[in-house]
């Protein structure tokens, strides 16, 4: 400063030079002291060279134009039109290119957003709507809402009371994008909202006159009050996912108290019944406003379609609603103080809909006057479902003219009929999708009308069962509807049909094979449902019965038509069939595991369990892809039915014992256990052999059983099975058997035939090894397999006795067999055989109770000793050196064995 | 005497009804030939013994039988139109249901011995029935896997808007057991079925609360005094502990909800009883045995021999003061015969539809036997007077009683504001002075 100021005190004084003459006015000021410092300060422009956009904003997230969020913000509300839609795609641009930002900023940006609801510019707000559905909702949709909704509905309530109308129209439109995305603002908000759709639809008419507009805010209606509670939404699958994790029961639980806010807006919402009731002339009216345009013109157009859909869907759900309130009525209205139950939405139902309504049905059947196009035709038809659902839905105990119901009766019948004659393919599938609500009526129908009607209706409804599609949804609202009209406590008297409904089922469930769970699902759950339901000797249990049998006569003549379903299938063809031998696997094998469980369990509730049932059922269980949970389920159901009488006893130990001795182990070895993909079914086996030892030893008397079984078991036993059959069926004999043994000479001389092999078996099947750590394994599961054996040789001394003896003639027999022919060349096998028996009694031996029961069998040992020393002496028999050593260690070990224990006891 | 419990088994074979004191675990009288289906002993308002029977064959028709506390043999028997499986009576022992075979259910009167209702509850057969605590709800579980609650007062009335309080269908096999917790119409149902789960419900909300699957079937449950748990007896021979609202660890080896199992290498377990505080588990198995648990170490406390043959019947009652210890059974007898107080009348097997509104005067046996039985007809008129005088007075005490307690709130509400009076008072006074005191210091 000081420097700048020496220059001009210089130029002053030259100045002064030059002009010396001074004239001074009066009155001017002084001119300022020569020490006066001079305070004012002069630069020229501020230049900062370094500070350029780019390099600035290089960390923010900018828009394409190089803005960042809180500019465009700052001009959203900036008074030129371009610049505020500019600003509104540039937020666009910079939120989805870094999500992160929506995230920290998003009450800030809706904040600002929600100034621009009521744009004056048409632009401008179909902009913002642009950014809201596309970026903004669905980015917030997972945090909380409860202040977006806040911050947007005021802002949309404003508008909606807008004067410009296009504004309210727009809003509407926000609103309906808000409720997509965030569905509880509806009840918080509903009595204000349906005022204005009241308004909007009543007194501003003739804005509307354009069809598009007014669909738009017809669709958002729709859409709000489909949230309003009703029947259809109930609150769902009884038992939620979060029961099922949750720790305690009786506890308060946030989300109970979640739903009931339902409720309680709902007692709050004596407000919105209110509301509702008026909104409801008004949408008849404008309903009836399309009624002349119907008969005039030509063809319906789409828009006006449309319209008039929405419109009577709308009338539905408030319809729908005073039903499901009036229903509710008793329950939740009980707690509520007598004000509100004066007040309560049934009564406002009653009688608001009976009036306002009438004008609804003097327009029906809407009937086109010109011919028209197919696509027309389906449109009606549409309007007039739409129509009769609404109808039926108020119909319910309330009086109506017999006429008018039988006009609805007549559309309901000749709608579904209709669509077996409605040739085309793709319009089935268009007209099925609009019957269903239809279909879903019927049982309700049914209950309430005459019998002409009665049997019209049904035989209507069970062609369309017949013939719909087993795949399609149709079929499931079927299964539902038959599912209501099956249960007994109805007393519908209509057998036939019910007839003609279960025959259905099995050829269904063969059908849909196993690609369709779902449906097979419905079907196995209204069969357990007929099934449970059959009073015993009732028609309906005759027929649940039959589902075992072919009817081919009846089958042929109900249905002459269609050629399609020429197979009538039963009940067995889901599980397994057999034909010339081969087994083929129905759909059962391969559905999941529930749906499986589900059809075992229709088992139960036959009856009388076919043979044949019983045998398919039975090749099913030795397959080895079913589930060892399915194959004890199997077992369980069938001895809860046994017990109940289904079985019969012969059919019943048949079945066992297939299981027993058909039930195919693997892998073959048992031990080591040679990895068959690292699989074995093993123990599964063993868990069978647990439950059939049990199932049979239930039957009755021990002894009596055993009377029964003894025959048929030894039949198996020495039919030479794999070891573990051999292993279940012997378990089986002794859970049966008592000590002493009640078994008869003749079979305990076959055992003593059969048996020996099995010992060897075992010992051949679990081969030795050399290594420590399996020794004592292998020793274990060999006595495992012999125990049963063990428990016989205790009740019966004699068995033991003729198995040794059996043995003893086995080793010789080798020898002397032998001896004639080839000059002494014992085979491989025959010495390992010796060395086998050797083993199997050493395994006797090594058990201590074994030991007590070889004693007096002294002799008998000391043959087989002998046998196999003149055995391994003898020179006429060529033998390697290897195995004579081996077989001379053999006896040197079981001498030993004996004689420690035996010989000097 | 209140602290004696006793253990009562049944079984379907012919060998009697068992009793034990559940502490001392000496045996009492067996009673004679009782073949029970399950569920199917009950005691009657601890005067005495009732049991349906099992039909030795199709040709015999079927029966109830009554004993007294005091002598083996049966001392009335009755016979029902059909087989009656599940056997139950209401706490004091004045009615007593009986579910058949063919799904109907019939309620008698113990006194008269009349059936007041029968009616179709079920479409398949009966298997279990149970009074809730407050005996103002009938439950029942049935082989076409519905579980049912009835409205007991409805019932008797006849005049049910709807059959069923509630009908509840999820399982998909018969219903082995059901037991229900404390609450009257609010308490939780736990049903056991042959589908190898366990089901809770909650009768406030009338629908399924959690659904537990077992390993194995669940022929008994009982529920714990808290309710935290219940105890579950499968067919393998375990006891399966389920939690209720205790936390379960989620990967333990049995299953979601399952806490863990008591068990000894038993055969099925077949039925299962809590003793009234809670503490000790009954069990009664296929092997004949009853096992007495503690439930609070899992350890077997006792053992009672029963017989050979499945026990399927457990009842835990406090000990009837009628019931005389072995030694002096003699002694007793006489007495009883001397009052000639018979036990009831049998079960009639129509009811009779002429006399339906015809209430006779009922007086029920005396359980006190020192008393003497002497006691005057009250005719049904001079009942009803008395029940209305009783509730107009009813009403006006109760009425003087909430005026009374209103006036003590109100002296009492008067009082405190006396109080805050006074304290705003003191309060204002030392405001002031202390204000004037700090004034006349400045001043100074």
């Amino acid at each position: 400063m000081v420097k700048t100021k020496a220059p001009s005190k210089k130029k002053q004084q030259k100045r002064g030079v030059d002009f010396k003459k001074i004239r001074r006015k009066i009155g001017r000021k002084l001119p300022p002291p020569q020490n006066a410092t001079n305070t004012e300060i002069k630069s020229k422009a501020i230049i900062l060279p370094e500070q350029s956009i780019a390099s600035e904003k290089a960390g923010l997230a900018v828009s394409k134009k190089g803005l960042t969020l809180k500019e465009l913000l700052q001009q959203t509300s900036h008074h030129n039109v371009k610049v505020r839609k500019d600003a509104l795609i540039g937020i666009r641009d910079i939120l989805l290119k870094f999500p992160a930002e929506l995230k920290l900023h998003k009450l800030a940006v809706i904040e600002k957003l929600r100034e621009r609801i009521s744009d004056d510019d048409k632009l401008v707000r179909e902009a913002l709507y642009q950014l809201l559905k596309s970026v903004i909702f669905p980015g917030c949709k997972e945090d909380s809402k409860g202040p977006i909704n806040s911050l947007m509905m005021t802002y949309i309530f404003n508008a909606m009371t807008h004067m410009a109308i296009e504004v309210r129209l727009m809003a509407f439109k926000f609103f309906d994008l808000l409720i997509q995305y965030f569905p509880s603002s509806f009840l918080l908000y509903a009595e204000k909202i349906l005022q204005n759709y009241e308004d909007i639809l009543q007194k501003n008419k003739f804005y509307l006159q354009d069809k598009g507009r007014l669909k738009n805010a017809l669709a958002g209606l729709v859409r709000c009050l489909s949230l309003l509670p009703c029947s259809n939404q109930e609150e769902g699958d009884s038992l939620s996912y979060n029961d099922a994790t949750r720790a305690s029961l009786h506890a308060f639980d946030l989300d109970r108290s979640n739903k009931s806010t339902a409720v309680i807006c709902f007692a709050g919402l004596s407000g919105v019944v209110n509301k509702l009731t008026d909104l409801l002339p008004v949408l008849v009216s404008c309903f009836q406003d399309f009624s002349p345009l119907i008969h005039s013109m030509a063809h319906l157009d789409a828009q006006s379609f449309d319209c008039m859909l929405f419109l009577l869907q709308s009338i539905d759900l408030v319809v729908r609603f005073f039903g499901h309130a009036s229903g509710k009525n008793q329950d939740d209205f009980q707690n509520l103080p007598s004000a509100y139950q004066k007040n309560s939405p049934s009564r406002h139902g009653q009688s608001i809909s009976a009036v306002t309504l009438k004008k609804l049905w003097d327009e029906f059947p809407l009937s086109p006057v010109h011919c028209l196009s197919e696509k027309d035709g389906d449109r009606y038809f549409m309007l007039n479902v739409v129509i009769t659902e609404i109808f039926l839905q108020l119909s319910y105990g309330s009086e109506l003219s017999p006429a008018l119901l039988e006009r609805f009766l007549e559309f309901i019948e000749s709608s579904l009929s209709e669509k077996i004659f409605n040739g085309k393919e793709a319009g089935k599938v268009h007209h099925e999708k609009h019957l269903i609500p239809l279909v879903a009526f019927i049982p309700k129908i049914i209950m309430q009308v005459s019998d002409a009607w009665k049997s019209r209706i049904l035989q209507a409804f069970t062609t369309v069962f017949q013939n719909c599609n087993p795949e399609s949804p149709m079929k499931l609202t079927c299964l539902t509807a038959v599912e209501e009209m099956l249960l007994p406590e109805q007393n519908l008297e209509i057998f036939d049909d019910q007839i003609t409904w279960i025959r259905e089922l099995p050829n269904l469930l063969v059908l849909l094979g196993d690609k369709h769970p779902l449906h097979s699902k419905a079907v196995l759950r209204l069969q357990l449902r007929v099934g449970q339901a059959a009073n015993l000797n009732s028609p309906l249990a005759k027929e649940y019965d039959n589902m075992q049998y072919i009817q081919h006569q009846q089958y042929t003549e109900c249905d002459p038509t269609s050629g399609v379903w020429n197979k009538q299938y039963i009940i067995q063809d889901f599980y397994c069939t057999h034909l010339n031998g081969t087994v083929n696997y129905g759909p059962f094998m391969r559905l999941p595991r529930d749906i499986q469980e589900l059809s075992v369990c229709c088992l139960y509730y036959f009856s009388f369990l076919d043979k044949v049932l019983l045998q398919s059922l039975a090749s099913c269980c030795i397959c080895h892809e079913l589930e060892p949970f399915i194959l004890s389920r199997i077992i369980e159901v069938f001895h809860s039915a046994y017990k109940a009488g289904h079985i019969q006893i012969a059919d019943y130990i048949s079945f066992f014992i297939t299981l027993l001795s058909r039930f195919q182990v693997y892998p073959e070895k048992i031990y080591p256990t040679e990895k068959h993909e690292g699989k074995s079914n093993r123990g599964t086996f063993k868990s069978v052999v647990r439950a059939v030892c049990s199932c049979l030893s239930q039957i009755g008397d021990d002894v009596l059983v055993l009377q029964m079984l003894e025959k048929i078991v030894l039949d198996e036993i020495s039919h030479k099975r794999p070891v573990d059959n051999m292993y279940g069926l012997i378990r089986l004999l002794i859970t049966l058997d008592s000590k002493p043994t009640r078994l008869s000479e003749q079979t305990i001389n076959r055992l003593s035939e059969v048996l020996p092999e099995y010992f060897l078996d075992v010992v051949n099947n679990i081969p030795e090894e050399d290594e420590e750590s399996t020794k004592l394994l292998i020793r274990q599961t060999r006595h495992y397999y012999l125990l049963p054996c063990f428990f016989l040789f205790d009740r019966s001394n004699t068995l033991l006795n003729q198995i040794l003896k059996v043995m003893e003639s086995l080793m010789r027999r080798n020898v002397s067999s032998l001896l004639p022919h080839h000059k002494g060349v014992l085979g491989k096998d025959q010495s390992s055989r010796i060395l086998s028996i050797v083993s199997v009694l050493l395994l006797m031996h090594g058990d201590l109770k074994m030991q007590k029961l070889l004693m007096p069998c002294k002799t008998e040992i000391r043959n087989i000793l002998e046998s196999m020393r003149t055995l391994e002496s003898s020179e006429d028999i060529m033998m390697t050196i290897e195995e004579r050593h081996q077989i001379r260690s053999a006896c040197d070990r079981l001498t030993a064995a004996i004689i420690s224990t035996l010989e000097y006891h | 005497m209140t602290d004696l419990e006793l253990v009562i088994a049944s079984s379907a074979t012919d060998a009697g009804i068992g009793c034990w004191d559940l502490h001392t675990g000496a045996e009492h009288l067996r009673y004679r030939s009782c073949s029970s289906p399950s569920h199917g002993l009950t005691c009657v308002g601890g005067r005495f013994l009732a049991s349906s029977q099992l039909r030795e064959s199709k040709s015999s028709s079927s029966s109830i039988l009554y004993w007294s506390w005091n002598k083996p043999q049966v001392e009335v028997k009755s016979f029902p139109a059909e087989p009656i499986n599940p056997l139950v009576s209401n706490s004091d022992g004045t009615y007593i249901a009986g579910g058949g075979a063919s799904g109907d259910i019939f309620l008698w009167q113990v006194a008269t011995g009349k059936l007041l209702k029968k009616w179709h509850a079920h479409y398949r057969g009966v298997t279990c029935l149970l009074f809730n605590d407050d005996q103002s709800l009938l439950i029942s579980g049935s082989e076409d896997g519905s579980v049912r609650v009835w409205v007991f007062d409805d019932l008797l009335r006849g005049k049910a808007k709807q059959p069923y309080e509630y009908s509840f269908s999820e399982h998909s096999l018969k219903v082995t057991d059901v037991v229900i917790g404390y609450g009257g119409a609010n308490a939780i149902v736990v049903s056991a079925s042959e589908d190898r789960t366990c089901k809770v419900w909650s009768l406030s909300r009338g629908k399924m609360l959690r659904n537990i699957v077992f390993p194995s079937i669940i022929d008994a449950i009982a529920l714990d005094t808290g309710e935290d748990v219940f105890y579950a007896g499968g067919r393998d021979g375990k006891i399966y502990i389920a939690a209720l609202n205790a936390v379960a660890d989620p990967n333990n080896n049995f299953g979601l909800h399952i806490l863990g199992c008591l068990s000894e290498q038993s055969k099925a377990i077949t039925c299962l009883a809590l003793s009234t505080d809670g503490d000790l588990l009954i069990s009664g198995s296929e092997d004949g045995l009853v096992r007495v648990w503690n439930t609070k170490n899992h350890n077997i406390a006792r053992i009672f021999r029963y017989a050979k043959g499945p026990v399927n019947n457990i009842v835990v009652i406090k000990q009837p003061s009628l019931l005389s210890t072995r030694g002096s059974v003699n002694a007793q007898v006489p007495s009883v015969k001397r009052h000639g107080v018979s036990l009831a009348p049998p079960l009639e097997k129509y009811a009779n539809s002429a006399d339906e509104n015809d209430y006779k005067a009922v007086i029920g046996p005396r359980i006190d036997p020192d008393r003497s039985v002497e006691a005057s007809y009250i005719s049904i008129q001079t009942l009803n007077n008395q029940i209305i005088e009783l509730q107009r007075q009813g009403s006006s005490a109760s009425a003087e009683m909430e005026i009374e307690r209103l006036k003590l709130d109100r002296s009492r509400s008067m009082q405190m504001i006396l109080q805050w009076g006074k304290k705003f008072q003191s309060l204002h006074q030392f405001c002031v002075t202390e204000l004037l005191d700090g004034e006349q210091a400045g001043n100074a």
